[in-house]
C-alpha cells in the first residue's frame, strides 16, 4: 500500500541536472557585490579613520603608485580627510539607499498592481493613468522638482527614489494577477474561503516572484546611477555624509590637482552598476519564463 | 485613422494637465516660497507684501484654477530670482540644448541601430559579444562619470580640448560624445534583441525556405518588423531629451536648459523650474504622440484597433 504513495510518484519525475556553473562574468559581478557588501556591513571594522577625520598635515597626498604612502592608501582630499575611508562609508551609504528604494518600489509597485488586478473597474483605471503620469515624464526630472521643493532629509530621498520604476513593478504585478486569477489555483483557495490578502500574498506572490526579482535586479543599478547623479549635482546626499555620487562630485573640484578623489568612487559606481546587470541579465535569461 | 488619432490625442491631454496639476502640488505646498526667498530674518511686512505680489495668499485651489487659467495663455509666471518671464528665460537656453542634444541623437542612432543589427545578424560572433560587452559597459558607466573621465583624458592630460564652457564648437565635442554614447549603447542592446525575435519568427523561416535572398529577408521582412519596438525607445529618446542634458550641462558648464534646472531647483525658482516640468513634458508627450502616429504606418494591424495598441512594456 505504501508503494503508491507520494514519494513513489515523485521519484518519477526526471532527475534534476547538475546546474552549470555561471560565466565568468557573471561569477566575477558575484564575488564584486559580495566584497561590496562586506564592506557595507563592515564599514566600522575595517575602515582605516572615521570619514570625517582631518589629517592636515596630509592634504591632497596621491595614492599608492602614484607617490603616496600606506598612510594613507588610496590618498587624501584637500581637508587631508582618507579617500578609502570615505569611500568605504560611501559604499554602504549608496548600497543602503539602493536596497531601501529598491524594496520601497517593489512593495508599492507590486501593491498597486495586485489592487488593480483585485477590483478592476474605478481603481484600476487610476492606477493605470498613474502608471502613464509616471512613464510620461523622465524620473530624474520629477526627483530634480520634488527634492529641492522639499528640502532634501535622507528618508524623503530614499523614499523618492523608491518610486523609481514602480510603475514597472505595477504593470507586472497587475498583468500577472489577472492571469493568476484565471488560473484554477487562485480560484481554488478563493473558493476554500481564503481572505485576499492570502490569495495573493501566500499564493500569487510567489508564484510570480521570480519576474519581480528579475525586475529589481534591473532596477537596482539604476537606483544607483540616480543617486550618484543626484548626489554628484549636489541635490542628493548632503555633507557631511557622503555617498559615491557625492565624492565625484566633491572630486570634480580637485580633477586636475588630485584625480584620485574622483577616480576612486567613480570606478566603484562603474563596477558595481556593472556586476549588478550583468547578473540580472544572467538571471532573467535563466528565470524569465517569456524568453525561454 | 480619426479615431486612432482621435484617442491618442485625448490621451496626451490628459497626461499634461496630470503634469501641471503635478507640478502645482509638489511646487506650490511643500514650503513657503515667499519666506525661503526673503530669508528668514525678512521683516514681515516685506514677505507679506511678496505674498500678495505673486498671488501666495490666496487660497490653494483658487492659486490652482488661476494657475491653470495663465498657462493656457502661455503666461507661466515670472522668475521669482530676476523677475522675467520665465518662459523667456526657458527659451534662451533652447538652442544651446539642442545644439548638443541633436548632434548626439544623430550618434546615438547612427552608432546604435547599426551595431545593434549586425550584431543579431552575426549572433554569438566576436562581432556579437564585443557590441554587447561594449553596450553593457556604455550603459552602466554614468554620464557624469563618462563625461569626467572624458575630461581627465583629452583636456586635462592632453590638452586637446576644453573641459567646459561655450566658447567654440570645440566646447561641444565632449559633451556630445558623452551624451550620445550610452544612448548609442542602450539603443544597440534594444535594437539587438528586437531583431533577435524577430529573426526566429516562422515568417523569416518561410521566406528563406522560399528562396528569397538573405539580403532581402533581411531588408524587406526582419527590418521593417523590428523596427516598431525600436521606434518606440528612440521616441522616448528624443522625449527625454532635455533630462538626458541635466547632468552632462552641469559637468560641463554648459548653459543650457538642463543648467537652468538644477539652478532654478537650487534657488527654488518656482516659475522656471515649472516651466521646464511642463516643456519636458510637452516633448515627452509630444515624442510618444508621433511614435504611436508611426505605429499605425508601420503596423498596418494597429490602424483600426480601438483599444490601447500594446500592454506590455
Amino acid at each position: 500500500m505504501s508503494d503508491i504513495t507520494a514519494p513513489a510518484v515523485l521519484s518519477t519525475a526526471p532527475p534534476r541536472k547538475a546546474r552549470p556553473l555561471p560565466p565568468p562574468m557573471v561569477l566575477f559581478g558575484l564575488v564584486w557585490l559580495a566584497s561590496m557588501l562586506a564592506v557595507a556591513l563592515l564599514a566600522d571594522v575595517i575602515s582605516p579613520y572615521a570619514y570625517t577625520a582631518l589629517d592636515l598635515r596630509n592634504r591632497l597626498s596621491p595614492p599608492i603608485g602614484m607617490g603616496g604612502s600606506w598612510l594613507h592608501p588610496l590618498g587624501t582630499d584637500e581637508l587631508g580627510r582618507d579617500v578609502m575611508a570615505r569611500l568605504i562609508y560611501s559604499i554602504r551609504m549608496s548600497l543602503l539607499i539602493a536596497f531601501g528604494a529598491t524594496i520601497i518600489g517593489a512593495v508599492i509597485g507590486t501593491t498597486l498592481g495586485f489592487l488593480a488586478a483585485h477590483f478592476r473597474g474605478f481603481v484600476e483605471q487610476v492606477v493605470l493613468a498613474l502608471v502613464d503620469f509616471s512613464a510620461s515624464l523622465p524620473f530624474l526630472i520629477l526627483a530634480l522638482s520634488v527634492l529641492a521643493f522639499f528640502g532634501n532629509s535622507m528618508v524623503l530621498f530614499i523614499c523618492l527614489l523608491g518610486l523609481h520604476a514602480w510603475e514597472r513593478y505595477a504593470r507586472i504585478a497587475r498583468g500577472l494577477a489577472i492571469s493568476a486569477n484565471g488560473q484554477g489555483y487562485a480560484a481554488a483557495v478563493r473558493q476554500l474561503g481564503a481572505s485576499p490578502w492570502r490569495i495573493y500574498g501566500r499564493h500569487v506572490l510567489p508564484n510570480i516572484a521570480s519576474t519581480l526579482i528579475v525586475s529589481m535586479t534591473l532596477a537596482f543599478p539604476e537606483i544607483i546611477l540616480l543617486e550618484s547623479g543626484l548626489s554628484f549635482l549636489g541635490l542628493g546626499v548632503q555633507p557631511p555624509e557622503t555617498s559615491l555620487g557625492s565624492m565625484v562630485g566633491y572630486g570634480r573640484e580637485y580633477l586636475t590637482r588630485a584625480p584620485w578623489i574622483l577616480l576612486a568612487p567613480a570606478f566603484t559606481i562603474i563596477l558595481t552598476t556593472l556586476s549588478v546587470s550583468l547578473i540580472g541579465d544572467w538571471l532573467r535569461d535563466r528565470m524569465d519564463p517569456t524568453l525561454r | 485613422m480619426i479615431r486612432f488619432l482621435g484617442s491618442r490625442l485625448l490621451r496626451a491631454a490628459i497626461t499634461i494637465i496630470m503634469v501641471v496639476t503635478f507640478a502645482f502640488i509638489v511646487l506650490r505646498l511643500s514650503g513657503d516660497p515667499a519666506q525661503i526667498i526673503m530669508g528668514a530674518d525678512a521683516p514681515p511686512e516685506a514677505v507679506d507684501a511678496f505674498r500678495t505680489a505673486w498671488g501666495l495668499d490666496q487660497p490653494v485651489l483658487l492659486q490652482y484654477f488661476h494657475y491653470f487659467g495663465a498657462i493656457l495663455q502661455g503666461d507661466l509666471g515670472r522668475s521669482m530670482r530676476d523677475g522675467r518671464d520665465a518662459i523667456v528665460l526657458v527659451a534662451e537656453r533652447i538652442p544651446a540644448t539642442l545644439a548638443l542634444t541633436i548632434p548626439a541623437l544623430i550618434i546615438k542612432l547612427g552608432l546604435g541601430i547599426p551595431a545593434g543589427i549586425t550584431a543579431a545578424l552575426h549572433r554569438n560572433s566576436f562581432i556579437d559579444r564585443a557590441v554587447m560587452l561594449l553596450a553593457v559597459a556604455g550603459f552602466t558607466v554614468p554620464s557624469f562619470v563618462l563625461g569626467l573621465l572624458l575630461v581627465l583624458v583629452f583636456a586635462v592630460q592632453l590638452g586637446w580640448l576644453p573641459s567646459g564652457g561655450q566658447e567654440s564648437w570645440r566646447h561641444a565635442i565632449l559633451p556630445i560624445i558623452t551624451m550620445g554614447v550610452g544612448g548609442a549603447a542602450v539603443l544597440a542592446r534594444f535594437t539587438r534583441s528586437a531583431m533577435l525575435e524577430v529573426l526566429g519568427q516562422p515568417y523569416i523561416r518561410t521566406a528563406s525556405a522560399k528562396g528569397v535572398p538573405w539580403r532581402a529577408v533581411v531588408w524587406g521582412h526582419a527590418l521593417p518588423n523590428a523596427a516598431i519596438p525600436t521606434v518606440t525607445i528612440v521616441g522616448f529618446m528624443v522625449g527625454s531629451l532635455i533630462a538626458g542634458a541635466v547632468v552632462v550641462e552641469s559637468v560641463f558648464s554648459w548653459p543650457g536648459v538642463g543648467r537652468l534646472l538644477v539652478v532654478a531647483v537650487a534657488n527654488r525658482d518656482l516659475a522656471v523650474v515649472q516651466c521646464i516640468l511642463l516643456l519636458v513634458a510637452a516633448t515627452m508627450v509630444t515624442a510618444n504622440l508621433v511614435v504611436d502616429l508611426l505605429y499605425g504606418l508601420l503596423d498596418p494591424r494597429l490602424r483600426n484597433q480601438p483599444k490601447r495598441a500594446t500592454g506590455a512594456a
